[in-house]
């Protein structure tokens, strides 16, 4: 029988492919910078409706949503050097355009792309966030950033951790098209590697296993995070020492100091 | 002078006239209660009074400190939340946090405190509500009775001069009620200075030493609780007592 499937391959040349995966990892951590960051921005302009900023938005993440990512990573690529020869055109400066690598414009592609999905996700669960909470903020006095901070942020990122953790995921197969501009990352070198002995099968079998673990590490760790976050079922108990030890605090420090109304109060 | 002046306070909300130049005293330890039908402004002047709601004019002092109520001050406005705490109907606590953290939230954003001293505080507020037990449950883990008391010992916690109070027993199951009123009872008779709506009748009349009747964004009748429902002068009053069961009236009654 002739070796039609080369199982053995599938996995010894799983180790090549992961020294690419240095590669593969940076485009997520700095597309992911860049999709959070301009996510959160977005959502903001959009909930605080920004007059022009809030029509922008809307427009782009409209863009960016109704155009295929391999689209846009070709755009990237080919629209920033143009855009920089006209800047360096009529403003006399000199950016060398050859000069820039490929994963930038990767980088910048999937940044831009995921920050659209993301500024909805982020949207949604700030919407989501009950007003009563946010005004009980304010009545105590807090300002308006640290009612953002304190209460709008950790809330809505309860509800946005897990389709923030699904758009993390979109990310690291979407890297996988960043050859596109270039850049060699494990699909690319995949390809490399199958465009000597043929075995385009084996490959593609060997790289579907890394990214399925790599999904499953990930979605290991939000589950992980998500159950830190979430507000335990059970209401966790005091025991009876702890409680006998407050009480007793409380009685000491009661009695070490004076009744509070008498003092706080006597400015008048 | 008295310990807390509010005056010229408007507010329409488009055409609609909510609170008409409102006027009002309120002396130190004073427990004054709002009653009046639904819809006659009563939420809409406790919030303008804190400005989560902003009126179109509208001034109030504490002692000798004046905040012009329509100020877009953003220093100025939190300068006046200091002054003043609102307990809500909803309670509105902060369901990612146990009823200690709620507690010490204010202490430790607004007025800076470190945690030990946040910590101590909240532990002797929540002690006094009676919930010293409960500090690690969550708001999901309380009945509403429970949660509005946290939210009352987190409102004193911050030691505001004003407390605020929006029909803090309304959003409550009716066997409830009862000890958040005892709550509310215990840090009025502490000597906190309290502006509360509420329709617990009974209980206005035996707890607030003064009783505003509020009516199409006017106050209508001004009183003791005695002078209120035991001698109604104004029509109006008599009207709404009837209808709240407090005053006999033929043609109302079942
Ligand atoms: N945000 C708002 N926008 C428009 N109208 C409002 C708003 N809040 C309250 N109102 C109106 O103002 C009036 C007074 O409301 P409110 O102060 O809640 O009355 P009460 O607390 O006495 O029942 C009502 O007619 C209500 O419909
Ligand atoms: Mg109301």
């Amino acid at each position: 029988m002739p070796n039609l499937f080369d199982l053995k391959l599938v996995f010894t040349q799983i180790p090549k492919l992961l020294e690419e995966l240095p590669v593969t990892l940076e485009l997520v951590f700095f597309a992911l910078i860049i999709s959070f960051l301009l996510g959160v921005v977005i959502a903001l302009i959009r909930v605080a409706n920004v007059p022009v900023l809030s029509k922008i938005a809307v427009a782009f993440v409209s863009l960016m949503r109704g155009t295929p990512i391999i689209v846009q990573l070709y755009a990237t690529y080919f629209g920033i050097p143009i855009f920089l020869r006209y800047v360096n055109y009529y403003r006399g400066t000199e950016y060398n355009v050859n000069g820039i690598p490929g994963i930038v414009f990767a980088i910048i592609a999937l940044g831009l792309n995921h920050s659209a999905f993301d500024s909805e996700t982020i949207r949604s669960a700030i919407l989501s966030v009950d007003k009563g909470q946010i005004e009980a903020g304010k009545a105590l006095g807090m300002s308006n950033f640290q009612v953002f901070r304190r209460i709008i942020f950790p809330q809505a990122g309860e509800v946005a951790l897990l389709p923030l953790g699904n758009s993390i995921i979109g990310l690291i197969k979407g890297t996988s098209l960043a050859f596109s501009c270039g850049v060699v990352e494990m699909t690319a070198v995949g390809k490399i590697l199958a465009g000597r002995n043929y075995r385009y099968f084996e490959v593609y079998v060997s790289l579907g296993i890394i990214y399925w673990v790599i999904t499953l590490v990930l979605e290991f760790i939000i589950k992980r995070l998500e159950k830190k976050v979430r507000v335990p079922k059970e209401a966790p108990e005091l025991k009876a020492e702890e409680l006998e030890a407050l009480r007793k605090n409380l009685q000491t420090v009661s009695a070490a100091r004076p009744v509070k109304e008498g003092v706080a109060n006597g400015v008048c | 002078m008295a310990f807390v002046e509010i005056r010229d306070l408007s507010k329409k909300f488009g055409d609609n006239q909510v609170l008409d130049h409102i006027d009002l005293d309120i002396e130190k330890g004073q427990v004054v209660a709002i009653i009046g039908p639904s819809g006659t402004g009563k939420s809409t002047l406790i919030r303008c009074l804190n400005r989560l709601e902003k009126p179109e004019s509208g001034s109030i002092s504490f002692h000798d400190q004046k905040y012009d109520l329509t100020t877009k001050n953003h220093k100025e406005i939190l300068s006046l939340r200091q002054h003043t705490e609102m307990v809500f109907q909803q309670f509105n606590l902060l369901k990612n946090k146990n009823a200690l953290e709620n507690i010490m939230e204010g202490l430790v954003t607004v007025k800076k405190l470190g945690k030990e001293e946040a910590r101590e505080i909240a532990l002797r507020e929540i002690d006094k509500v009676g919930m010293l037990d409960r500090i690690n449950h969550y708001p999901a883990h309380l009945s509403g009775g429970q949660q509005q008391r946290v939210a009352i010992a987190r409102a004193l916690s911050m030691d505001p001069e004003l407390l605020l109070m929006d029909e803090p027993t309304s959003a409550l199951d009716p066997e409830l009620v009862g000890e958040v009123l005892l709550t509310i009872k215990t840090i009025a008779q502490e000597g906190n200075t309290i502006l509360l709506v509420t329709h617990e009748m009974d209980f206005v009349r035996k707890v607030a030493d003064r009783v505003i009747f509020l009516e199409n964004g006017k106050i209508v009748a001004d009183g003791t609780a005695k002078e209120i429902f035991d001698k109604p002068s104004n029509e109006r009053l008599r009207q709404f007592l009837v209808k709240v069961k407090m005053l006999e009236g033929s043609e109302y009654n079942i």
